[in-house]
């Protein structure tokens, strides 16, 4: 990134920033502090669960992110932040979302695993940490 | 005995240890509270010991921490203090739960402030456990000083927590002197700082006067009052021993150790200050290394400012500028913040060549005085810029700032031009300071001045005519209201990071380093500019973020070798490295190698011929930028160079060989079976005369089926169908006659009853594609040229009825679908057809 994106001075309220890690999750928060190394400390975090368009909110407190998990950091423009076709709902609600969709996903890797095996072929298995 | 009620699983020895000690504990207790408190500083108690231990008393040592009086001296159960404590580390035994454990079992004296609190073994527990986990110095966590500090009368107890050494978390060196902390339950000192000052001066006589910039702040570990037993974290105090990377001696850390000369004059009410400190100490702590300093919890005194002598000094960050101008110069302004005392020599700044304390940087510590942590009361009662009249303030207990005071403070490093002006106290700095930049996106910098100026508006239509001083006060609690955490990281800090950042851009190539940046800003420019010439409306701010350039340096590194020598240097290092293998390359004989082994070699041949011509035609196509770049003298140079290479690059394919008639199609054979090769072909075609071209288009026409075989599994021969027809373009009659025999394979003799080339290239997607352009071209040709050649005319008559013929034989399944089928193909073929045999045609296509 070109640009620095971090805290803002005092004369501006402070703005919201979304971070994406690499194990996919997205959180949302105030950025207080940022490093060379993009290590992140996040105020009044909030983790963002989507699935398909819904999405939920769990909120976290602070956070201090490594640097290498970042993925992108971005700032939220507040007044687009509610203009979204998506829906909160729940936490609950989007947990179990989440869950069926996992599910769902799961049951059909299985499968393709299986068509595969079938077939003589194999699919070695993608590296844990870079799933997404 | 409390310690024993204690459930502590940790340190139990240790513990048991100091158990036993109790009474020596005291005894310190008693020094540093009571009667036993003298007035000493420890390099004379240190003398006076090494005597007595000279003189043979086998028990004591000389730097113990414990007590150092006379009549301690002797006392057997010192000499075992003495000797456990040695066992067991330094920051241990100062460790403020051991030493709050150890006060609290026998302590009773009235009054003493740690008994007061620490009398509970609960609250000792809470504690206990993650101090010592984090074995940190017991100041950065529990000294989260609150706000509302009992007073503290204790002018016995003065001097000696004066005197004690902050701790040391590095193993100390020996012969250094003792460490003597203060226990945590000691009250900050209250009384005026007289005879704090002699000891100041006196013992660190450097701290007086100018002040090396490589020598590394330091920072007093003072010993204040824990009102609050939930530790807090503020920043892990770790000792910075390594040199700040980026060859700068100072990081942020220790910018911010420094204390913010901003805040000596500052008489911030008792509600404001103690957070303050605490904060700042922490960062102090965050990055200096600690080195012994008398405490210094006091409230500042105008008196003792003038008498220090030492405010501060303006000290420029960058390593450009490390040495110090002048220490005597004033701590630059802070506006509406600066006693008069200060005042006086303000002007000193004015000439100083260094930049000056950025007053938002202030405001940056007022907001930083809300606690980050939730579990904490929140004093920000007052608004924190109070007049300068309020000076001198009565010495409360809240006062906690000035421990940092006297030592000297680097200045935020704003360039000069962005030096605020200096405003008479009274009259506070609007904000509108500009923090620097430069460093900033163009288009981030243009959104933050946007927003800036929005909340000025809205600030001034809220605050109305409350004055400058009224208005600013008001934003800036509003500020403060709306998030206190806004300012947690100093505008020396973001602009630490950006520049380590800008560093990382720093190249000498970019379009080497950076080539995606690059054009992809080119061809926002050109966009831009095409817009601009259209819409003809004003030119918008096309700023680009200026990345540093770095010039470039020929370096060619051979390390130093000695003749004759055996073996390497032993030195080397990331800067010099040497060689560690000498690498020797071998060609291998012939004879042995199996058939095998030769045919991998001639495909790795082939690899390697491709590898060269793809950096051939890199480079060629970027001649292009090259000649924009260049001055006019360079560019026929350019030209020629270019020329070569691309001269150079067909004689790669076709197989380089200086005397020899080019007559194998073997070498582009064996270039174009592999898929690269084939992308290669696709992207050389366009630079190459027309004649070399139509040379490789007959050669692939010649070995299509070949070529066929070859592709069925990588199917790349169409990514050469657009380079072909634009060749195609080009070629005159006879060229494309020969191309169509080539490709058909006709005509035939006729013992020959099938034609398994022209079946191979109809069957095939490229093949039937490529066929139908040639026929297409020629037909073009035909009907556009009518000054023809009558032989060639015949010759492409008599292909054009055999090709026909063909068509109409082959069944429609047999046939391949094109990748377009050009539109005059029905008018080639009505030529030679009849309708009916046209209308099948027709419908085979």
């Amino acid at each position: 990134a070109r640009a620095w994106p971090g805290p803002t001075p005092l004369s501006l309220p402070a703005e919201k920033h979304l971070v994406l890690l690499r194990d996919g999750r997205t959180l949302i928060g105030f950025l207080r502090s940022i490093d060379q190394f993009a290590n992140l400390v996040l105020h009044q975090t909030v983790e963002r669960i989507h699935v398909g368009k819904k999405y939920g909110d769990i909120p976290r407190g602070i956070f201090v992110v490594r640097g290498e998990n970042v993925v992108l950091l971005g700032e939220i423009d507040l007044e687009k932040e509610s203009d979204t076709p998506l829906q909160q709902v729940s936490i609950e609600e989007i947990l179990e979302e989440q869950r069926v969709e996992l599910q769902a996903k799961q049951e059909s890797e299985k499968l393709k695993v299986q068509a595969l095996k079938e077939r003589g072929l194999s699919v070695p298995r993608a590296d844990t940490l870079d799933e997404y | 005995q409390s310690l024993e009620d204690c459930p502590l699983d940790e340190d139990e020895d240790a513990f048991q240890a100091l158990g036993e000690e109790d009474e020596d504990i005291d005894q310190f207790n008693d020094d540093t509270f009571g009667a036993g408190a003298v007035d000493d500083d420890w390099q004379e108690a240190h003398e006076r010991l090494a005597e007595l231990e000279d003189k043979g008393v086998p028990s004591r040592d000389a730097d113990g921490p414990v007590g150092n009086d006379g009549d301690v001296l002797g006392d057997p159960e010192d000499a075992l203090a003495e000797r456990l404590t040695r066992l067991v580390i330094d920051s241990d035994l100062e460790d403020p739960a051991i030493m709050q454990a150890v006060h609290t079992s026998g302590h009773t004296q009235p009054g003493a402030l740690n008994s007061s609190i620490w009398d509970s073994s609960a609250v000792l527990r809470r504690i206990r456990g993650p101090l010592l986990a984090q074995e940190m110095p017991s100041v950065s966590v529990l000294d989260y000083a609150l706000p509302q500090q009992p007073p503290q009368a204790r002018e016995e107890e003065r001097d000696p927590s004066e005197r004690a050494l902050p701790r040391r978390s590095s193993s100390p060196v020996i012969g250094s002197p003792p460490v003597r902390a203060v226990p945590i339950g000691t009250p900050p000192k209250q009384a005026a700082i007289p005879n704090f000052n002699q000891q100041v001066s006196a013992r660190f006589p450097w701290l007086r006067g100018v002040q090396d910039a490589s020598r590394e702040v330091t920072v007093p570990l003072p010993s204040s009052q824990i009102l609050c037993p939930k530790p807090v974290h503020i920043r892990a105090t770790m000792q910075q021993r390594y040199p700040a990377p980026y060859g700068e001696r100072m990081s942020p850390n220790q910018l911010c150790n420094v204390p913010n000369s901003s805040l000596l004059g500052h008489p911030f009410p008792h509600s404001v200050s103690p957070v303050l400190t605490h904060l700042q100490r922490a960062q102090l702590l965050g990055g200096a290394q600690v080195k012994p300093l008398p405490m210094l919890f006091q409230p500042l005194h105008r008196q003792d400012l003038q008498d220090l002598g030492l405010h501060g000094s303006s000290r420029s960050f960058s390593p450009s500028n490390p040495t110090l101008a002048d220490s005597r110069h004033s701590i630059p302004t802070q506006a509406g913040r600066m006693s008069p005392s200060q005042f006086a020599r303000v002007s000193g700044l004015v000439g100083s060549p260094l930049p000056s304390v950025n007053p938002k940087l202030l405001q940056g510590r007022v907001g930083q005085m809300m606690p980050p942590a939730g579990g904490f009361r929140a004093f920000f009662g007052a608004p924190p810029a109070p007049p300068p009249s309020q000076l001198p303030h009565p010495p409360g207990p809240g006062s906690h700032l000035q421990n940092l005071r006297w030592v000297p403070s680097l200045s935020h490093p704003l360039p000069r031009s962005q030096r605020p002006p200096l405003t008479l106290p009274g009259f506070p700095r609007p904000q509108m300071f500009r923090p620097d930049t430069t460093h900033l996106h163009p288009q981030h910098r243009r959104l933050l001045h946007q927003r800036q100026q929005q909340n000025r508006n809205q600030h001034r239509s809220l605050n109305g005519s409350g004055g400058d001083r009224g208005g600013h006060r008001s934003s800036h609690q509003e500020q403060i209201r709306k998030d206190p955490y806004a300012n947690l990281m100093l505008q020396r800090e973001k602009d630490w990071v950006s520049k380590i950042q800008m560093m990382q851009l720093q190249s000498t190539d970019p379009y080497l380093d950076d080539y995606y940046y690059q054009n992809y800003f080119q061809k926002l420019e050109k966009l831009a500019a095409a817009e601009e010439v259209h819409g003809d409306g004003p030119k918008k701010e096309r700023t680009k973020l200026i990345t540093p350039q770095v010039a470039k340096l020929e370096h060619t590194y051979k390390p130093v070798q000695f003749e004759g020598s055996l073996g390497k240097l032993t030195v080397s290092s990331v800067n010099n490295p040497r060689k560690m293998i000498d690498a020797v390359v071998t060609s291998r004989s012939e004879d042995d190698e199996t058939k095998e082994k030769q045919v991998r070699d001639k495909r790795r041949q082939t690899l390697v011929t491709i590898e060269k011509t793809y950096s051939l035609l890199l480079d060629v196509e970027d001649y292009e930028r090259r000649y924009l770049l260049s001055l006019e003298g360079e560019r026929p140079a350019l030209m020629g160079e270019r020329k070569q290479k691309i001269c150079d690059m067909y004689d790669n394919l076709r197989g380089k060989a200086p005397g020899q008639d080019r007559l194998s199609d073997d070498h582009f054979m064996q270039i174009m079976c592999i898929r690269k090769g084939k992308r290669l072909v696709a992207r050389i075609l366009p630079f190459l005369a027309p004649e070399q071209a139509a040379d490789m288009l007959m050669a692939t026409a010649r070995n299509l089926p070949f070529l066929i075989k070859k592709d069925a599994q990588d199917e790349v021969l169409p990514c050469l169908l657009r380079p072909f027809s634009h060749v195609l373009y080009h070629l005159p009659l006879g060229t494309v006659t020969s191309l169509v025999q080539q490709l058909t394979n006709l005509p035939q003799s006729a013992a020959a009853p099938t034609n398994p080339h022209l079946t191979a290239v109809l069957q095939n997607k490229f093949g039937l594609s490529l066929l139908y352009l040639v026929l297409s071209r020629g037909e073009e040709l035909q009907s556009s040229d009518t000054n023809t050649e009558l032989i060639q005319d015949n010759q492409w008559t008599e292909l054009m009825l055999m090709a026909t013929r063909e068509l109409l034989r082959i069944p429609q399944g047999a046939l391949a679908k094109p990748v377009s089928i050009p539109s005059n193909l029905i008018s080639l073929f009505s030529r030679y057809v009849d309708q009916q045999k046209l209308n099948l045609l027709e419908t085979k296509l």
